[in-house]
């Protein structure tokens, strides 16, 4: 019976097998037969492609949209062939794949607009990765908002003419594409675009071109731009702004400090940003960042003379929009990212420098005094209980004596008290005789009673003796 | 039982105790320690903000508003009780009614010299101190020029528009610093010298009672002790006894 069954199992496993086997194979089969059939019969992209154009090139092709607005339908084929879609075998009907022959299907939209944002969605077939990132951006969800103008895919990449723009191998921006940049924003952001080619970075980007600085998309983000107006956004900006500004290699080639963003960390204003950015960064702050005293887009040099912050009118006007009262003194209490030294901010450099030697010179001896003073404490009473140990058992006290004069010997404790006890009054014979010194031996002749004021009795007569040479040698 | 005991037993003793501190003076401490300690309480979070505890206290900007406006009451308490007290120095002076205990003489260095060696071991007695001894004397100019250096840039720091009208802009982020490090060299120099002399070396509590005991003016302050009671140390012996 249980042989039986795992006969059928096993028997029904290989007939599974078996059988799915030769459908996979004969669908691949089929499949490859029919992409033969494809190659062998149909046109190489380029004729398909010179079937479109063989209307499409005509200039000034195109049809009157409802709207009023006339749809062109002209492609430049040198152009397009010369595009990172002609050149990598991509067909017009890649993308209008639901052109089939001619008549080509009715179009419903009634403008020009409405006819890009029913179109550009077919990019997502093969940029996918890069469409679902537009899908996080200020960009779509001013779309979804409503309104209609916000950038889609093909308002910066025109699919007829766009070349490259990343390197194959490493995927990086070319050349070519980042300075080409901030016009493709401009379009749209053409104040954006005014006040940046006049800055520092734009008119090195756009006049020299200079491809260190930055452009639109290295603050912004690519495909994914988020809203710059966000508490986050502006809590983030100072590490924005140092990801170029503390790279040495870059900075040395200009000549500029990298202690840009510790100074600004150290100092009031970047302390409290900073934190928010790292506890709750989507908090606003009224706290400056970069940008409130560098300008965001107009960014100037610092000895720039009409926005430059190395000139002191300029920063005083900063300050002022948050510390109305601020007179000329005022943005001196801003450091400027200078680190104090004797010529800047000598002041900082020397309040620094003096705590620098008073905290060892004097809290180091306190803490020294202190633990000297607790070592001599600890040991005086060290020394007073092995006095008082034989005192509290006097049977014991003849074996005491005896390991002592091990210990010390004996004649020094002999010469020792005689001296001791002249110098002491001579109304306390016994307990008050004992003085801190001569605890060292134990004193024999102590009643046991008597133990526990030792201590305090010997400290006391210990000053008396030093308060009777007082006396004498005033006398 | 009682008639036992005036017989048999030796005759009580009777401690007498010594006024150190007038009950002004103890409300004096007393306001200092609670605005001081609120004071580094809520300084210490705004100095060390790398701290994540300083981080959850100080996370939104409400908090941050809070916890300054705390410093800054705090602040004003303290002020004001440092105001008092440089008014009663002033006031005391013109009466010419000003103790001079407190005023740092050659004898409290001669004093601190003993002290060393008797930490040393090179002597085995130690020095006898007059009212305040040199380490108490050290205690109240330490915290004295403290406080006027955390109140001065504490004001500076806290309305520094107002002080850039007079004085030039580098004075602001000098007293950021010398606020922020002056504060931990006292909270240091509370720790270590004055929790030490008042708490671990023996517990004097006389700032809070205002008072000391026969036995403790004699062992501490025996000087004191010798002008309060007439000098004669047969009398202290015999009383003893």
């Amino acid at each position: 019976m249980k042989r039986l069954r795992i006969y059928l199992i096993v028997m029904s496993v290989a007939v599974l097998l078996i059988g799915g086997g030769t459908i996979v194979s004969e669908a691949a089969a089929g499949s490859r037969s029919e992409s033969e059939a494809v190659m062998g019969q149909a046109p190489s992209p380029q004729a398909e492609n010179d079937t479109c154009l063989a209307c499409h090139s005509q200039p000034g092709f195109s049809v009157q949209l409802k709207s009023g607005e006339p749809l062109p339908l002209t492609i430049d084929p040198q152009a397009y062939a010369e595009s990172t879609h002609g050149s990598n075998d991509v067909t017009c009907v890649t993308c209008h794949s639901d052109i089939e022959g001619f008549p080509h299907p009715e179009r419903t939209a009634e403008s020009l607009r409405e006819f890009k944002l029913d179109y550009y969605t077919v990019c997502k077939n093969c940029h996918e990765e890069q469409f679902n990132l537009t899908l996080d951006s200020v960009h779509e969800k001013s779309l979804a908002a409503g309104n209609l103008e916000a950038a889609v895919c093909t308002d910066c990449h025109n699919p007829h003419t766009q070349q490259r723009l990343t390197d194959p191998q490493s995927g990086e921006l070319l050349d070519y594409a980042r300075l080409h940049i901030p016009q493709t924003c401009a379009q749209c952001h053409s104040a954006i675009y005014d006040q940046y080619k006049e800055s520092v970075h734009g008119k090195a980007l756009t006049e020299d071109g200079n491809l260190d600085v930055p452009t639109c998309t290295d603050c912004h983000g690519v495909h994914n731009i988020s809203s710059p107006l966000t508490a986050s956004f502006r809590n983030s900006i100072p590490f924005l702004c140092a990801e170029c500004h503390t790279n040495n290699a870059l900075m040395r080639k200009y000549g500029l400090s990298t202690q840009v963003l510790n100074t600004y960390v150290a100092d009031f204003h970047g302390t409290t940003v900073v934190l928010f950015d790292k506890t709750f960064p989507d908090q606003p702050t009224n706290k400056p960042v970069c940008t409130d005293c560098h300008g965001v887009h107009d960014i100037a040099r610092a000895d720039d003379p009409n926005k430059g912050l190395a000139v002191r009118e300029n920063l005083l006007a900063r300050c002022q929009v948050c510390h109305p009262g601020a007179t000329a003194n005022f943005p001196e209490a801003w450091m400027s990212h200078y680190i104090p030294s004797p010529e800047k901010y000598p002041l900082v450099y020397y309040v620094n420098l003096f705590y620098k030697f008073f905290i060892p010179a004097v809290l180091g001896p306190m803490l020294l005094l202190v633990v000297m003073d607790f070592s001599r404490a600890m040991i005086n009473r060290y020394k007073e209980k092995k006095a008082v140990k034989p005192l509290a058992a006097p049977a014991d006290a003849p074996a005491e004596t005896e390991t002592k004069a091990e210990e010390t010997p004996a004649p020094e404790a002999v010469e020792e008290t005689p001296p001791l006890e002249a110098n002491e009054p001579v109304e306390e014979p016994a307990a008050a005789a004992a003085p801190a010194e001569a605890q060292e031996e134990p004193s024999v002749e102590e009643q046991p009673g008597e133990a526990e004021q030792a201590p305090a009795e010997s400290e006391a007569a210990d000053e008396s003796k030093s308060a009777d040479e007082e006396e004498t040698s005033h006398d | 039982m009682s008639g036992n005991a005036t017989t048999s037993l030796p005759p009580v003793r009777h401690e007498r105790t010594f006024p150190r501190f007038t009950a002004a003076q103890r409300w004096e401490h007393a306001i200092l320690l609670l605005s001081g300690l609120v004071l580094l309480l809520t300084g210490l979070p705004q100095k060390y903000r790398e701290f994540s505890i300083s981080q959850d206290l100080l996370s939104t900007p409400e908090r941050v508003e809070l916890i300054r406006q705390i410093h800054h009451i705090a602040a004003i308490v303290l002020a004001l009780e440092a105001l008092y007290h440089f008014g009663r120095i002033l006031y005391l002076m013109s009466k010419r009614r000003l103790p001079g205990d407190l005023l740092p003489t050659w004898q409290d260095v001669r004093d601190a010299g003993h002290m060393l060696q008797y930490l040393l071991f090179l002597r085995n007695d130690k020095p006898k101190f007059g009212r305040y001894n040199f380490e108490q004397k050290v205690t109240y100019w330490f915290v004295f020029f403290g406080v006027l250096i955390m109140g001065v840039s504490g004001f500076i720091i806290w309305f520094p528009v107002f002080f850039t009208k007079f004085l030039p802009g580098g004075v602001v982020p000098a007293a950021k610093l010398a606020h922020s490090t002056e504060a931990i060299v006292i909270a240091i120099f509370i720790l270590i010298w004055h929790v030490y002399h008042v708490h671990i070396e023996r517990t004097n509590l006389s700032m809070f009672t205002g008072r000391l005991s026969e036995e403790e003016m004699r062992t501490f302050h025996e000087k004191e002790y010798e002008r309060l009671t007439g000098g004669s140390l047969k009398v202290k012996s015999g009383a003893k006894k």
